[in-house]
């Protein structure tokens, strides 16, 4: 990589911050009935054991790189504004003001050194939820028009057109009509169907828009699961998109909106159960922060792919040959799904049960270390260098597990796998969950009966 | 403004090392960037891919979708993958002198 290439900092497009865009990033830290805001504001003890749990710090040792410098900078300006002591003598208790130079700064370090990741909130001696800092200094940011024009640009091309890459309804269509006859020509038999806009089905099922762009055997490999499986399914030509990039930006009235209308489609379409692709930021913002956008409960089941197919598996509605995968497999756990979600066992069960060599990297699981594309980062092309820079701890733990396919149930994760792999020669193989239980499929004839039980036997849970 | 030099030449690029300027492309650029993704010299197959989607782009302004790609140049989807090692968006994309695309790419 040429180092001149990188580097590049957003503040040359940034207009001069005045009294009133000031105030409107100082009200998300006015909330005085926010319990949850004050209390972790004014928690940590610079202990410093977040330090080494960071992608940023490991890769890159500088003090302001360390979780805990980024949680001040916040809670420096609220104890600024909103204490005493800090609106008194503020040099004492080590409250700045907010002013251009400070936004600059929390746009450097808030946006572009954080993938959100969590892992420093597991490692944090006393528990303050440091994502949870930084997304507020998101908003602040957000309020104040400070959004990267790069990350702005994916949320404006969702509003505006509907997903994420502007995809016109025609390309779509058409797009899964091809991958409809080659489903059924892979599955040798005319009615297996992609389902477009089907009322009344048991799954609305999501894409992430890079799927139909440019990566459709994602695609390809669900529609085949689901022919196995028997399911009954369809996909909206109006909104499929599962991601929300608007999660990232701190903006929660695009959040809403794009939460709002996946809600009003799975209504729309009369669908018993919204199952999200594999995406990572997508299913935390729609299943598990998106009821807090829009204010309202889902009347209807949301679930991952990644439940989904392990479902599946147990119940014995799709039978697999793990012998037909016989290199090494290995997974990453995206942070949002496992240490966010919770969702870390099924991943594992899918694999063991698929294929015949599956390893862990060390650390993994709820401790799992960040690819680095997480966070926005893919979309903020001015944090590329860094975002290489940290991607290279993920790419030693793959390399350590001498793995030739790295599974991971996350688009956002598989890019980033990707350009590593490039960067760092590893040599491998980046596969979807759903790829992987599509290529171990067994598939039987639809007139035979399905055996109710798996006929593997299960290595984990 | 960052800039990606390459066997002597300078571009100004984005952040992800894509052309900041589209209208300086032409088929030399084209083939300086894929020696710079290790592609090496390009064949017809990596031209045909590379002119699909800069027509695309010329014409409405944005990458061409992938079933697009494959049925205008008849090469398989999977091959388009190991042409371009970074896939159709930071591979195939770049080296036609595209800006990013938008999303999780």
């Amino acid at each position: 990589m040429d180092g001149e290439v990188f580097g590049l900092q957003n503040k040359d497009n940034m207009e001069k911050l005045t009294q009133e865009k000031i105030q409107k990033g100082l009200d998300v830290l006015s909330a005085k009935h926010d319990g949850k805001l004050i209390t972790h504001l004014n928690s940590c003890v610079h202990c410093g054991l977040c330090a080494n749990s960071c992608v940023y710090y490991n890769a890159i040792p500088k003090a302001k790189f360390i979780p805990a410098t980024k949680v001040d900078l916040v809670a420096s300006i609220y104890r600024r504004y909103q204490t005493f002591g800090g609106k008194v003598f503020p040099k004492l208790v080590g409250a700045k003001d907010l002013n251009d130079e400070m936004a600059d700064e929390m746009v450097d370090l808030l946006f572009g050194a954080c993938t959100m990741c969590g892992r420093c909130v597991s490692h944090c001696s006393i528990g303050v939820d440091i994502s949870y800092v930084i997304k507020k200094g998101r908003e602040m940011l957000s309020n104040m028009g400070m959004v990267p024009d790069t990350l702005q640009s994916t949320i404006n091309s969702a509003l505006e057109s509907g997903n994420n890459m502007s995809i016109s309804k025609t390309d779509f269509v058409e797009t899964l009509e091809w991958l409809e006859e080659d489903l059924q020509f892979e599955v040798d038999d005319d009615n297996a169907k992609i389902y477009l806009d089907q009322k009344g089905k048991e799954i609305l099922y999501t894409l992430n828009p890079r799927e139909p762009k440019f990566f459709p055997l994602s695609i390809s490999a669900m529609a085949k699961v689901f022919y196995a499986a028997n399911e009954s399914w369809t996909i909206s030509t109006k909104m499929y998109d599962v991601t929300n990039y608007a999660y990232y930006s701190g903006n929660y009235e695009e959040a809403a909106i794009i939460t709002q209308r996946l809600y009003d489609e799975v209504e729309n379409l009369e669908a018993k159960k919204c199952v999200l692709a594999e995406c990572g930021h997508g299913s935390r913002a729609f299943r598990w922060e998106g009821p807090n956008y829009i204010k309202k409960e889902y009347p209807f089941d949301v679930l991952t792919s990644v439940e989904l197919l392990a479902k599946y598996l147990k119940e014995g509605r799709v039978v697999v040959d793990p012998e037909k995968i016989q290199e090494k497999v290995t997974l990453h756990d995206p942070c949002n799904l496992a240490r966010s979600g919770g969702i870390w066992k099924e991943q594992r069960y899918i694999l063991n049960t698929c294929v015949k060599d599956f390893v862990e990297m060390t650390p993994h699981g709820l401790d799992n270390i960040c690819c680095g594309g997480g966070g926005g980062q893919l979309a903020m092309s001015e944090y590329n260098e860094r975002r290489l820079a940290i991607g290279k701890l993920k790419a030693e733990q793959i390399r350590a597990t001498g793995a030739k396919i790295v599974a991971t149930p996350c688009h956002n994760c598989v890019d980033q796998l990707q350009q590593l792999n490039v960067t760092f020669k590893l040599g491998i193989k980046i596969m979807t969950l759903g790829e992987i239980v599509a290529d171990s499929l067994i598939l039987e004839k639809k007139s035979e009966e399905k055996p109710n039980i798996n006929k593997l036997e299960i290595k984990a849970l | 403004m960052p800039t990606l030099e390459i066997e002597g030449r300078v571009f100004e690029v984005d952040g992800d090392g894509f052309l900041a300027e589209p209208e300086v492309w032409n088929e030399e650029v084209a083939q300086l960037i894929a020696n710079h993704d290790g592609i090496g010299e390009m064949n017809d197959k990596h031209w045909a891919i590379v002119k699909i989607i800069r027509s695309n782009y010329e014409e409405k302004g944005m990458a061409p979708m992938i079933r697009h790609i494959c049925k205008e140049t008849g090469v398989r989807l999977r091959e388009i993958y190991e042409l371009f090692p970074l896939g159709p968006a930071r591979g195939a994309c770049r080296v036609a002198g595209l800006p990013k695309p938008d999303g999780c790419v």
